[in-house]
């Protein structure tokens, strides 16, 4: 099998990489956003549950968790974690979360007080100061963090093929065993990876930083 | 979980394992990374390009792709076999490596900003600036990244169950494959893996603060 076939067969996995990254970091956004608003604006206690969820979520490997979740809450939740898809997601997804509430909470603190205070001076409630005034900063503030948040879940969906998610680790591992060839599937996987990294997170990178001078933003 | 208690041995020593691959990686990464944050900064063009595509390949491909590349491609091209535990710690040193090469030359860069004409024109040379004026600085700046690195270098370390190294992972696996008891198995292994990050965390924090030189700081 010459190099163009087996990249031919890795595209396949492609697909599976890409969906499971996507799909973890918009649950990423959406669980993470409310959590990092709840954590700076949030009662006593809420700060200390979304504490402790970051702090496992951030602190265990995905690795970890990924089996745990797979094989052993599989075993007395058949439905839906047995569904390797699903559990990749899960988790992935929940440790995106944990990431990106950090990220969006910087944000938050880097745009300051004033601007919340300042908006409800102007009467807004404490929901509409924060839905109006500074979701929409928050969001801008933090795309390169994000950028390089769905690189590492560009990275860290590879994991998933030890659940037996198909994806691009998944072909490189079986044309490796088909063919005993160990150099050009690892080097065309590794290739694919800093494909589908790199030049997003770079985009994300650039573009944030440009938006954040144009508003103003950058750091004072 | 009294199961687990017969299994205390194995734990520590796939735990020492952990240790022992997450330490050198940290350090020897913090070595490499300072010679390539210097030469990526003073070395010259072509030095400059080399450099970014090492970080590039290191920082864009899984962890995963990395171990099988130095376990599996290096080895059949050399016609030889590696060690699965020298091939981890030689992957994580090179990993960190191209993590920190990014924090240190950021913050050589907060440094020699200004010091580093101030210590031209006292009479060193650059070489002598570099080691006496900047380099102490810089590196008492970077722990807090180190910090960091040290924490998803540590979570990443669980992909060593994929070459076969007995790590605290791999041992949790096989021992919940034996008794079907994975959820708890591997809660104690994620406790095992946030203690040790939160102590190493702490004492970086502490060496911070004892060593940090007032008024010099990365966000100044």
């Amino acid at each position: 099998m010459d190099a163009l076939q087996q990249l031919a067969l890795i595209l396949n996995g492609v697909t599976s990489t890409i969906t499971v990254s996507i799909v973890s970091f918009f649950i990423g956004i959406f669980v993470g956003l409310p959590l990092s608003f709840l954590r700076v604006y949030g009662t006593k206690s809420a700060q200390i549950l979304i504490d402790a969820f970051e702090k496992f979520f951030r602190g265990v490997p995905e690795l970890v968790l990924l089996l745990m979740f797979y094989f052993g809450v599989g075993l007395y939740f058949p439905f839906p974690f047995k569904n390797v898809f699903f559990t990749a997601n899960f988790v992935l997804g929940l440790r995106s979360a944990a990431n990106q509430s950090q990220i969006f909470r910087g944000a938050i603190r880097g745009i300051g007080d004033e601007q919340m205070m300042a908006a409800m001076s102007l009467g807004l409630s404490k929901v509409k100061s924060v839905l109006y005034v500074m979701l929409p900063q928050v969001i801008i503030y933090s795309t390169p963090g994000l950028g390089s948040e769905y690189a590492l879940l560009i990275k860290d969906s590879s994991y998933a093929y030890l659940i037996g998610v198909v994806d691009i680790m998944a072909y490189a591992v079986w044309i490796r065993k088909a063919t005993m060839d160990t150099f050009t599937p690892y080097v065309i996987s590794a290739f694919l990876y800093i494909l589908l990294t790199f030049p997003i997170a770079t985009f994300l990178d650039r573009w944030g930083s440009r938006k954040k001078k144009q508003l103003g933003l950058e750091r004072r | 979980m009294e199961f687990l208690l017969r299994y205390l041995w194995d734990i520590l020593q796939g735990f020492i394992v952990t240790v022992e691959v997450t330490l050198f990686g940290a350090f020897a990464g913090l070595a490499l990374g300072t010679l390539l944050a210097l030469g990526d900064l003073y070395g010259g063009r072509v030095v400059s390009i080399l450099i970014g595509a090492y970080t590039e390949f290191f920082r864009g491909s899984p962890i995963i792709v990395q171990l099988f590349f130095f376990y599996f491609s290096i080895p059949s091209l050399l016609e030889t076999t590696f060690d699965a535990f020298a091939v981890g710690l030689v992957v994580f040193a090179l990993n960190s490596a191209a993590y920190q090469k990014g924090y240190i030359k950021g913050a050589i860069a907060v440094i020699s900003e200004d010091q580093m004409m101030a210590a031209l024109s006292l009479g060193l040379s650059k070489i002598k600036a570099i080691f006496y004026v900047i380099l102490p600085q810089a590196l008492r700046l970077v722990i807090p990244a180190w910090s960091n690195e040290f924490c998803s270098l540590t979570k990443s370390t669980a992909a060593l169950l994929v070459i076969g190294v007995k790590d605290l992972t791999s041992v949790g696996l096989r021992i919940s494959s034996w008794h079907f008891r994975y959820v708890e198995t591997f809660l104690v292994v994620a406790i095992i893996y946030l203690a040790w990050v939160t102590v190493v965390t702490k004492i970086a924090d502490e060496v911070y603060e004892r060593v940090k030189i007032p008024g010099i700081e990365i966000s100044a």
